[in-house]
């Protein structure tokens, strides 16, 4: 008997709702047979997977060495706490849900710093007055160091926080800090304003695969099968069904209608009589529908879509590509 | 696993002993300082960016620690530490440090040599390089190419231009930093001051007020903002970078004549007395003040004669600098091939460093560190 694939998922909060209302969408429901206490789950209806419930901070270490294949977990922490993270783990799909950015903030009074280059200019500065370097308050130390090379700042020392960072400059324990905002609600709060080209990293929810963990042939077909699922339903979600039908209906129109809107024919052109079955983003609708009534059809019906299968999986390509 | 635990080579390198024993003859006297240091020093000189190749660890009262991944600042802060802080001490090492690296153990041994309190500067340097020159010599690489800058005269010729000390400050970072000096030059002469046009109206009114005017009207512009708090800098702070950028928004940017000017500085190399001869008539030509420090170089070059080495085989470099900056004159690194490949010996004088780690009076000081395994890659067997 082959081990199972060990899909780990957040294992309270929001991000759990989320993750598990993610998963039953694309039809792969997660259960924990043993109790809603249980730190260990399945999908219904699907042999062969481990359902792990862990915290997003373990479930990105766990992919880093392979103790589980797939995950659920921010790209602000696969970034911050993997080393070369494109090295070890694929980021296979964004989610949807948990968006957050990783943002550089000074406090709101620092009306002289706008941008990177200012924030720069002022370390050097401050070093010079304070005869210390000025401080930076952050749990993404990694992505803050990185960031900072890059724009060229060096006049600074980090000074780990393992919460309530947004409180650090009032606190007078860091001039400024490197923190996840979603609204910048939390930051105005502060009186910080993010630095104008100070997003380090636009984080969401991703479904994430380790390359350390061991990728047999069941684990691969475990995989493909969940991810084809998920991709049906991504590609439901990001269309819309339009059908019609009416004669003068041809190529013509459809090649048009591909210009404009972005459709696509899962069927292929019109039938002989003139039935048509088009894929079309769901903000485009209405100017597709009066578009195809100025050309004669009678009638347009709309409908949402449960799953697209396609003979191509492009989310499994891309786990077999990042495997490789 | 990464290759991070690899044990060291069983037999201690004899030729690395012996090189230290000679060491010790010429009167530097072995030191052994503590492996596990606070690793506050070393993040506050070296910058963040080491963090990463640091092996740290804390105590259970937070306070950070680390595996020493250089000897010059635990033998200088011992030094320190010492009844003769501020005499002049020499010290010469032979110990293991600790580094993440991609490309090796991150256990490997340095040899080295730290000079405190010397006043013969010119001397000093230029026993370092000879000294330097004996550890290649052990490794039987009797002449190996070597690279010689001088921090100082880049800080003399920034201090003698006209131009905003925002600017002044910045150029001597990026020198250090090797890093967007080109850059930085262009956005000099263009006179752009990236995203600044918002405020130019507020800037052009305070070109030319006093620092008690800018003053008022940033606590002016603090208190319509509905802002309190003044996080970590203070209104004086924020008014006076204001009129530097006002300054700097009112027409002073740096004159074509004044880049072209440090183009030439930075274009000179050769060997010493060549580039010593070229730097004296750009400085002629230019009426800048680069004589004291043009004097010490000569000298030096002159000692480095006296000690044997052949001087027209050193390359000298005005934009040779090693990257930190804590270094405040002479640097040089020693290495086997054409440029590029890894260096055998890195070093120079760091006036700075002492008072930066606590001194109260200022305290010279050089020295240079030896890579041991690299030598003996280099030199097969002895």
């Amino acid at each position: 008997m082959s081990a199972p694939l060990v899909l780990a998922v957040p294992a309270k909060g929001r991000l759990q709702e989320n993750a598990e209302a993610f998963f039953a969408r694309a039809g792969l429901p997660l259960i924990k047979p043993r109790g809603a206490r249980d730190y260990r789950g399945a999908i219904a209806g699907l042999d062969g997977v481990e359902v792990a419930y862990l915290s997003a901070s373990e479930i990105t270490q766990q992919l880093a060495q392979g103790g589980a294949h797939l995950g659920v977990t921010g790209e602000d922490l696969v970034r911050e706490m993997i080393p070369d993270a494109d090295k070890r783990v694929v980021l296979v799909t964004g989610l949807g849900f948990g968006f957050a950015n990783v943002v550089v903030a000074v406090p709101q009074a620092w009306i002289d710093v706008r941008n990177m280059a200012d924030l720069d200019d002022v370390a050097t500065a401050f070093r010079h007055h304070h005869d210390r370097k000025m401080r930076v308050a952050t749990k993404y130390v990694n992505l803050t160091r990185d960031y900072f090379a890059a724009q060229g700042v060096v006049d600074y020392r980090i000074v780990e926080s393992s919460g309530a960072t947004e409180g650090a400059p009032a606190a007078g324990t860091a001039e400024l800090i490197v923190d996840i905002t979603t609204t910048g609600a939390t930051l105005a709060a502060n009186a910080l304003k993010i630095v104008d080209d100070g997003v380090i990293l636009r984080s969401q929810a991703n479904l994430v695969a380790s390359r350390a963990a061991t990728w047999g042939a069941a684990e691969r077909e475990v995989a493909r099968v969940i991810l084809d699922r998920i991709a049906a339903q991504a590609r439901a979600r990001a269309f819309r069904e339009v059908r019609s039908r009416f004669p003068g209906c041809d190529e013509a129109i459809v090649s048009a209608a591909k210009q404009r809107f972005g459709i696509e024919t899962p069927f292929g052109g019109p039938t002989s009589s003139g039935m048509l079955t088009l894929h079309c983003p769901p903000d485009q609708v209405y100017e597709l529908t009066s578009f195809l009534r100025d050309r004669g059809a009678q009638a347009v019906s709309v409908a949402d879509l449960g799953y697209v299968f396609s003979r191509d999986n492009p989310l499994y390509a891309k786990l077999e590509a990042g495997l490789a | 696993m990464d290759a991070v635990v690899t044990s060291m080579a069983k037999e201690p390198d004899a030729r690395a002993e012996a090189l230290v024993a000679s060491y010790e003859r010429a009167g530097y006297r072995r030191t052994a300082p503590a492996i596990l240091q606070p690793a506050e020093p070393f993040l506050d000189l070296s910058g963040e960016d080491i963090r990463k190749r640091m092996f740290l660890t804390s105590a259970p009262g937070g306070e950070e620690f680390c595996l020493r991944p250089d000897l010059t600042i635990p033998v200088s802060r011992d030094y320190l530490a010492s009844p003769s802080a501020g005499k002049p001490e020499s010290f010469c090492y032979l110990a293991p440090v600790f580094r993440h690296r991609q490309d090796g153990p991150a256990e490997f041994l340095q040899a080295g040599i730290e000079s405190f309190g010397r006043a013969d500067k010119a001397a000093a340097d230029a026993e370092m390089l000879a000294l330097a020159l004996e550890a290649t010599g052990h490794y039987g690489l009797a002449a190996p190419q070597i690279q010689i800058g001088d921090v100082a005269l880049f800080s003399a010729l920034i201090a003698a231009l006209e131009l905003a000390p925002a600017w002044k400050r910045r150029l001597i970072k990026d020198f250090n930093r090797k890093s967007n000096l080109a850059q930085d030059l262009d956005r000099l002469v263009l006179g752009t001051t990236n995203g600044q046009q918002e405020y130019q109206g507020v800037l052009a009114a305070l070109a030319g007020s006093d620092p008690k005017g800018a003053h008022a009207l940033v606590t002016d512009l603090l208190s319509i903002a509905g802002i309190t708090a003044v996080g970590g800098r203070s209104v004086g702070e924020i008014a006076e970078r204001f009129l530097e950028q006002a300054a700097l928004g009112a027409g002073n940017k740096l004159p074509r004549e004044q880049r072209a000017l440090i183009e030439r500085f930075l274009a000179v190399s050769g060997d010493p007395d060549e580039a010593a001869a070229e730097l004296r008539a750009l400085a002629d030509e230019a009426k800048i003040a680069l004589t004291p420090m043009l004097d010490l170089f000569e000298s030096r070059t002159g000692f480095l004669a006296a000690r044997g080495i052949d001087v027209r085989s050193i390359r000298f470099s005005t934009a040779f600098g090693r990257g930190f900056d804590y270094y405040t004159g002479f640097v040089f690194e020693l290495s086997a091939a054409p440029s590029g490949s890894d260096q055998l010996v890195s070093g120079g004088r760091y006036d700075g460093l002492l008072t930066r780690l606590g001194a109260s009076e200022p305290i010279s000081a050089v020295g240079f560190a030896v890579w041991i395994e690299r030598l003996v890659a280099l030199g097969g067997a002895a």
